[in-house]
């Protein structure tokens, strides 16, 4: 049995319009799928863990689950279940209307504006300076990430615990955001977000969502 | 919000980051062996933020 998401128990019900086997706790409902033991995940699993999770975030508000938990049976579920399900129906209750966008600042040079050679150093020195050219680039970058990152913090305009962001996770991309937010929001912060990319020349805004609150959807 | 060839990758790795490193966990055997997850990277290529999942993965299993 692989977990896919939490849902309230009032809600369990879309488990079944979606083919899928729901677990049942006294405070929430967990929905998962067969997983055969010792199956090796590939990529279509991966995707297909998104568009299911999707499917239930669409009708009904729930946790995404991580891919990856998987259980030999529905009752082992079920005793993980009755554990955490107060935890689970607290995050439900606040989370449940919420969606995530997933907000990512790409370079426009996809992050080799300054591209070190790779014909090794001539001398010692040569080396020392290159690492040195590459430090300085480095710490540049992040300067400038952490501008761009408060700057669509500002526009996002909502509570600083609704969104999280980390600046130049990868050398292609300077932030990568999330952001909770609500339906009726998403059109105002989309159209903000626009007019900002168009004010920033260094980067590339792309906007992904709405999507379940994975990045606010924690164990604690 | 334009997507420029420099961005193509982003949005598969910005989500593929989320369905392995975010989300609620119950602890159940974790699946993804090193060997599924290296499919896994190879197959996307690019999914260098979940590098730290990899090793996790592979010192949990």
């Amino acid at each position: 049995m692989l977990l896919r998401a939490i849902v309230a128990p009032d809600d369990a019900t879309v488990g079944d319009d979606l083919g899928l086997t729901t677990v049942s706790g006294a405070a929430v409902a967990a929905l998962g799928s067969p997983w055969d033991k010792g199956r090796v995940a590939g990529e279509p699993d991966l995707l297909d863990h998104h568009r299911i999770i999707q499917s239930v975030f669409e009708r009904v508000p729930c946790l995404p689950a991580r891919f990856g938990s998987v259980f030999p049976d529905e009752d082992a579920l079920h005793s993980r279940l009755v554990k955490r399900e107060v935890d689970f129906a607290s995050q439900l209750a606040r989370l449940g209307h919420r969606c995530e966008l997933a907000i990512t600042c790409a370079w426009r040079d996809n992050g080799v504006s300054s591209p070190v050679s790779i014909v090794p150093a001539s001398s010692g020195r040569a080396y020392l300076e290159r690492g040195l050219q590459r430090s300085r680039g480095d710490r540049e970058r992040e300067v400038r990430a952490e501008a761009i990152a408060a700057r669509l913090r500002t526009e996002l305009a909502t509570e600083p615990a609704f969104v999280r962001h980390r600046t130049c996770p990868r050398p292609a991309v300077a932030v990568s955001m999330s952001a909770l937010v609500t339906r009726d929001e998403i059109n105002g912060i989309s159209s903000r977000l626009e007019r900002v990319g168009a004010q920033l020349p260094d980067v590339t805004i792309v906007v992904q969502g709405p999507w379940a609150p994975y990045t606010f959807a924690v164990s604690k | 919000m334009t997507r420029e060839p420099a961005t193509l990758d982003v949005p598969l790795v910005e989500l593929v980051d989320r369905l392995l490193n975010r989300g609620v966990v119950l602890t159940g055997e974790l699946t993804i062996s090193v060997a599924g997850v290296d499919l896994i990277y190879l197959g996307l290529s690019v999914v260098l933020s979940s590098v730290d999942t990899i090793r996790r993965a592979g010192a949990e299993v």
